[in-house]
């Protein structure tokens, strides 16, 4: 008799232990998401795609018979090996601006929130353009934008890692 | 033999027996339910002093928020976008004539946007001169609704203006960031 009422309330014990351990793990699931929703990231999506967009429209130094390239009109000139009128190659013109660009708009180093980053662009494919800054980690943000002209298919592709 | 009374006696105690022992059923039940009701209301009212104490930061990240989303469509609105001026239709591109004219009358503005600070700086070429009548073009820094304090977020802008050379006026842009500032 006292066996059984021992096992009775030992197994009332286990229920309500049951009950809190359920408890617990839903008020920490809810206290970890409502954390993880309040903390700030160090580089926003909207950012990279922006960053990507802003450069496109850059106007370089150069110049064609009629107007100063964008760095867009530059990806393809590059890909057609074109001169610029000052005897410059599209793509060493290319190459520097945006090696400045991405430098002057993405500071990276170990004590940064951005660790590193990575530029890539492509003509059918085919990588022309390849920026690899600092380390890449296992979190990163990206953004991709592709466009046309003819037959030539263009990617840029962009990645921060933070 | 047990008499015909001494049976139901033992009925009667067992019978007693049982009822004592389910009332400590309900007794022990009865506990229970209000040990776990009470341990709910607790965890309710710690939960609630919690998110009530946090109502500050929530404001603040609502702030932050708000100030995100104006700082990613900011440069489309028509105060600041480029529109058709230069040759068709860009995305994220602020026309810097209209900014600096935008900046004398942002009285009319104070309000519009609900934050504290909107500025425009050159990334590329880099540079700290906040933008005069006397210094424009040649300057970085377009302080539209300038702010002394609060948190800024930026986003990515194409900066764009018509720019006179030899041959005649050509589209000339940049890459800048917008900042709004709020009070966070």
């Amino acid at each position: 008799m006292v066996h059984k009422l021992y096992k009775r309330a030992q197994e009332e014990m286990v229920g309500f232990a049951l009950i809190i351990i359920i408890v617990s793990v839903i008020l920490l699931f809810f206290f970890g998401f409502s954390l993880r929703d309040g903390q700030k990231q160090s580089v926003e999506s909207y950012e990279v795609n922006s960053f990507i967009q802003g450069f496109l429209q850059y106007t370089t130094d150069c110049k064609d018979n009629s107007e100063y390239l964008s760095v867009q009109k530059l990806i393809f000139e590059c890909d057609n090996k074109f001169i610029c009128l000052d005897e410059r190659e599209a793509c060493d013109v290319l190459n520097s601006t945006l090696k400045e660009i991405a430098d002057e708009s993405w500071k990276t180093g170990q004590d940064r929130p951005v660790k590193g980053y990575e530029l890539v662009i492509s003509v059918n494919e085919e990588e022309i353009l390849v920026f690899k800054e600092g380390n890449a980690t296992n979190s990163y943000k990206g953004s991709l934008q592709d466009f046309t002209k003819g037959s030539d298919s263009i990617e840029v592709s962009f990645r921060v890692y933070d | 033999m047990k008499t015909k009374s001494q049976k139901s006696k033992i009925l009667a105690t067992s019978s007693m027996l049982g009822q004592s022992k389910a009332q400590m059923k309900v007794q022990q039940m009865a506990f229970m339910l209000i040990a776990v009701t009470l341990f709910f209301v607790l965890v309710g009212m710690i939960v609630l002093v919690i998110v009530l104490s946090d109502l500050r930061g929530s404001a603040a990240l609502l702030e932050e928020k708000n100030a995100m989303l104006l700082v990613s469509k900011l440069s489309n609105s028509p105060e600041f976008s480029c529109g058709e001026a230069f040759r068709g239709t860009r995305v994220n591109c602020i026309d810097s004539d209209k900014a600096m004219v935008l900046r004398d009358h942002i009285g009319k503005y104070s309000d519009f946007w609900g934050v504290s600070g909107i500025e425009i700086k050159k990334i590329y070429p880099a540079g700290n001169a906040v933008c005069t009548y006397e210094n424009y073009p040649e300057c970085n820094k377009i302080e539209i609704l300038p702010s002394s304090s609060g948190t800024g977020v930026s986003n990515f802008v194409s900066l764009c203006r018509k720019e006179k050379s030899d041959e005649g006026i050509y589209d000339k842009c940049e890459l800048a960031k917008i900042i709004v500032i709020y009070d966070g």
